[in-house]
Order: C-alpha cells, then structure tokens, then sequence
C-alpha cells in the first residue's frame, strides 16, 4: 500500500503540540482525584454510615459505565448548567467560551477518583494494624500517623497500580477529542480527515502514546526504587 | 439542551437500546472467545522455554498496553483494508464492520488475558504438576485436570475484570460505525437533532452500568463454588 512516511512523520510533529494538552489533562486530573480519592478511601475503611453507602454507589457508577458515555453525558449536561449557575450568580462570564479542556479534567477526575480511592483503600488495608497503634501509643496524633506511618508504606504498595492508573488515563484521555479539547489524538484525527491519510495518522499517534507510555512507566519504575529505599536490608557487620 | 430534563425519556428509549443488546453482547463474546485463545497462545509463549518467543510476547503485551483503544481501532478499520488490498488484491472495505471491531479487541482482549494466564499459572505451586506426573498423569492430563482448574479459580476476579474492560470499551465501536447499543444511542439522537442525548446517554450507561454489576456479581458467585476445594483438610 506504500505508507507515505514524509507524512507520517509530519503528523507526528504535529500531533507532538497536543502533547502538552494531553500530559497537562492527565496531571491536572491526578491532582483533584488523588485527594479525592484518598477522602473516598477513609470514608470506605471508617465506614462512615450514609457516605459510605454513597461512595460505593459513586465508585461502582463510575466504574461499571464506559467513559465515552461518561464524556457524552457531562458534555451535555455541563455547559449549560454551569451557564445557569452563573446566570443565577450574576457572574459575567460566558461559559460557552470557556476552554473545554475545563470539561476534560471534571470527567477524567470523575472516572479517575474512582479507580484511585480502590488502589488507596486496598494500600492503606495492607498495612498491619499495629503500625498505627505503635504510632498512636508513641505520642503521635492519628493524623501524624497516616502522615507519617501509615501512607509512607500503603503508597509503596500502591504504585505498581498507580502506575496502571496512570497509564489508563493517559490512554483515556484520547477521548477528549469528543469534547473539542486538541490534545494528541485530536490533531491526528484532524490531519487524518483532511488529506484522508488515516493510515499515517494514526500509526503516528500510536508512537507518541507507546513513547509517553514507556516514559510513564520507567517514571513510576524510578519512583518505587526511590521510595522502596527502606525495603533493603540490613547490612550486617 | 433547549428542553428541561425528562427522566420518563430514560424509559422510553431503554427498550430500543435493548433491542440491539444482542449485537454489544455478540461482539463482546466473539472478542472474548478469540481473545481468550490468542491469549492462550501468548501466555505458552512467555512461559516457555523459547527467549525469542517469549521476548515477542512480552513486547507485544506492553504495545498493546500502551495503545488507547480508539487508536487501535482506527488503525484496524483504515489500515486493514489496504493491507489486505495490497498483499491479496481483495477488496476488504466493503467487510462488516463487526469484523473489524472483533478483531481490534481481540488484539487487546488476547494481552491481558495473556498476562492473566501467565499468573495464574505460576500461582499453581509446581509440585502440583510434579505430583500429578508421578502418578502417571501425562503432562496434558497434569495440566487439564491439576492445574487447570486451580489456575482458573485464582484467575477468575481478573478475568471479571478484564470482561468488564472489554465491554466498557467495546463501547468505542460505535465510532466506526457498527450499530450496537451505542451506535442505535447515537442513531436515535442524530435522527432527534441532537433532541433527548442526555436521556439517551444516561440510558445507555445504566444498561452498561447493569452489565457490568451482573458479571462481577456472576464472578463472584462462581468462584465461591469453584473455591470449594481450597478449604482446608479438617
């Protein structure tokens, strides 16, 4: 079929200026799901009464529906409530205006704190019970101990699935395109319907996502060696 | 959305999502099955004895573990056809787009299981194997009734999970053009003028949201069965 490389290799330049959209929607993501999803995790191991019951309805919702859907429903639903909020407030902004990669982050956040308060609850269970009572019985404040004690050691556990997390989500958001936001695979598909080289489009797109993907891995490959200082043993004399 | 919000809508249009049901739950186990056997293929690969076969396996899975799903798909629906015009001179495009959807998830659905099997095997303690063959089993009987049916408990919640994945992501075929649940949503919603989406959407996600709820919830009453061999010996 003769792939045209000189294009490909044009897309690929291309879509290289989505990148930033695409990294900067999955990192302001993690930053309003992490804690989040942390709250979430809390409210599902203190078994807190009515939000507990809440959660695991949010949690099974967001995990249980496909995030086209998800995408499609808050597209249609949040502009225009956000437009009678401000109208109702009396704020002078245009909402229509406003940059849709807004969008993006409320829907990623929404299917991500899900994923991410699972990953937390299962870290924080793991770590025995006496370690907190150790933290508690040695002068510490119980918020001193997660501090200190207990998320040091669930976060050690949960990076292999951080990392699994992350890596959805960044492949997740090349559905942002359905909300107009130009990230990555947005540019592609733009060139790919103008010179109908759909072929080199996408091939285009697929090695910049195993690029950020590997590069995303070796990250969280880094971090877990770093953080997992304190596994090694002992030297003995 | 130029009309308030009608809930009585998510009923109305539930039953004409429903009536193409069969066509998302068709695909889906078409993927699976497919998926499951190249899966198969891929998991023997990294767990023998062959390094190359086993380095294109794992370079494989992590492709493919890279690759967001619409890309794939994408790919496979523009690609493929030319691909298979040029090496064969058959005119592929005019294929039922199932076909192309089917085989983007199978590429995808085949990793994770992969990955799965590979586990689950190795969670098998390898004496198992070793007492099954002494006592005469041969090396399939020792995999077919020994191992087999231990690997299988130990990978059942995955397996759930990666169900759960392929159907949620199954969900993309619309995007090609293949008339299943979504593809009648978006049908019903083009046809309305881009009338009811909202009702049409929360529709669609409920019937997912119901999908996905029934095969954890399947899986889970399974592998209580299964595990019933796993109780202690008192």
């Amino acid at each position: 079929m003769g792939l045209d490389l000189d294009y490909l290799a044009r897309t690929l330049l291309l879509s290289l200026r989505g990148l930033p959209v695409t990294l900067g929607l999955c990192v302001a993501t993690l930053v309003v799901s992490l804690p989040l999803g942390f709250m979430l995790a809390i409210v599902g191991i203190y078994r807190v009464r009515v939000l507990r019951k809440l959660a695991s309805v949010y949690i099974s919702f967001a995990r249980g529906t496909p995030i086209v859907l998800q995408i499609l429903v808050v597209y249609s639903v949040l502009p225009s409530l956000a437009n009678q909020v401000a109208i109702r407030a009396g704020w002078d902004v245009d909402v229509f205006a406003l940059n849709p990669l807004w969008y993006a982050v409320v829907v990623f956040s929404f299917n991500t704190t899900a994923v991410l308060s699972e990953i937390v609850r299962s870290a924080i269970l793991t770590v025995d019970r006496g370690q907190y009572e150790a933290a508690l019985s040695s002068g510490m404040t119980s918020r001193q101990a997660y501090r200190r004690i207990i998320v040091p050691q669930a976060l050690l556990v949960a990076l292999p699935n951080l990392a699994n997390a992350t890596i959805n989500l960044i492949k997740g958001t090349s559905l942002a395109f359905l909300m107009a936001v130009r990230d990555v695979t947005a540019i592609a598909k733009i060139e790919a319907a103008r010179g109908y080289d759909y072929v080199e489009s996408y091939l285009a797109v697929f090695i910049v996502y195993v690029f950020v993907c590997g590069a995303t891995q070796a990250l969280f490959t880094l971090i877990e060696r770093r953080l997992g200082i304190y596994r090694a043993p002992v030297v003995a004399f | 959305m130029g009309r308030p919000f009608n809930p009585g809508y998510i009923l109305e249009v539930l039953p004409r999502l429903l009536a193409f049901l069969p066509v998302t739950l068709g695909v889906a186990a078409a993927t699976a099955v497919l998926g499951t056997m190249l899966g198969f293929v891929l998991a023997k690969a990294k767990l023998g004895s062959s390094a190359l076969a086993r380095g294109l396996a794992d370079a494989y899975t992590w492709v493919l573990r890279c690759t967001p799903s619409i890309v794939l798909l994408f790919l496979v629906y523009y690609g493929l056809p030319a691909l298979v015009k040029a090496a064969f001179g058959v005119d592929a495009s005019r294929w039922h787009r199932a076909f192309y959807v089917v085989l983007t998830f199978t590429l995808f659905f085949a990793a994770t299981m992969s990955e799965l099997m590979r586990s689950a095997y190795l969670a098998v303690d390898r004496g198992q194997r070793e007492a099954a063959l002494s006592h005469g089993l041969s090396e399939f009987q020792a995999f077919r009734r020994i191992v087999l049916p231990q690997a299988a408990v130990s990978a059942l919640p995955n397996v759930a999970t990666a169900l759960v994945a392929l159907l949620k992501e199954g969900s993309l075929a619309y995007t090609v053009g293949l008339v299943d649940l979504m593809g009648q949503g978006s049908l019903i919603i083009a046809r309305g003028f881009g009338a009811w989406s909202l009702e049409t959407y929360l529709a669609a996600a409920l019937i997912y949201w119901a999908l996905t709820v029934a095969i954890e919830k399947a899986a889970g009453a399974l592998e209580r069965r299964l595990s019933v061999g796993r109780r202690g010996l008192a």
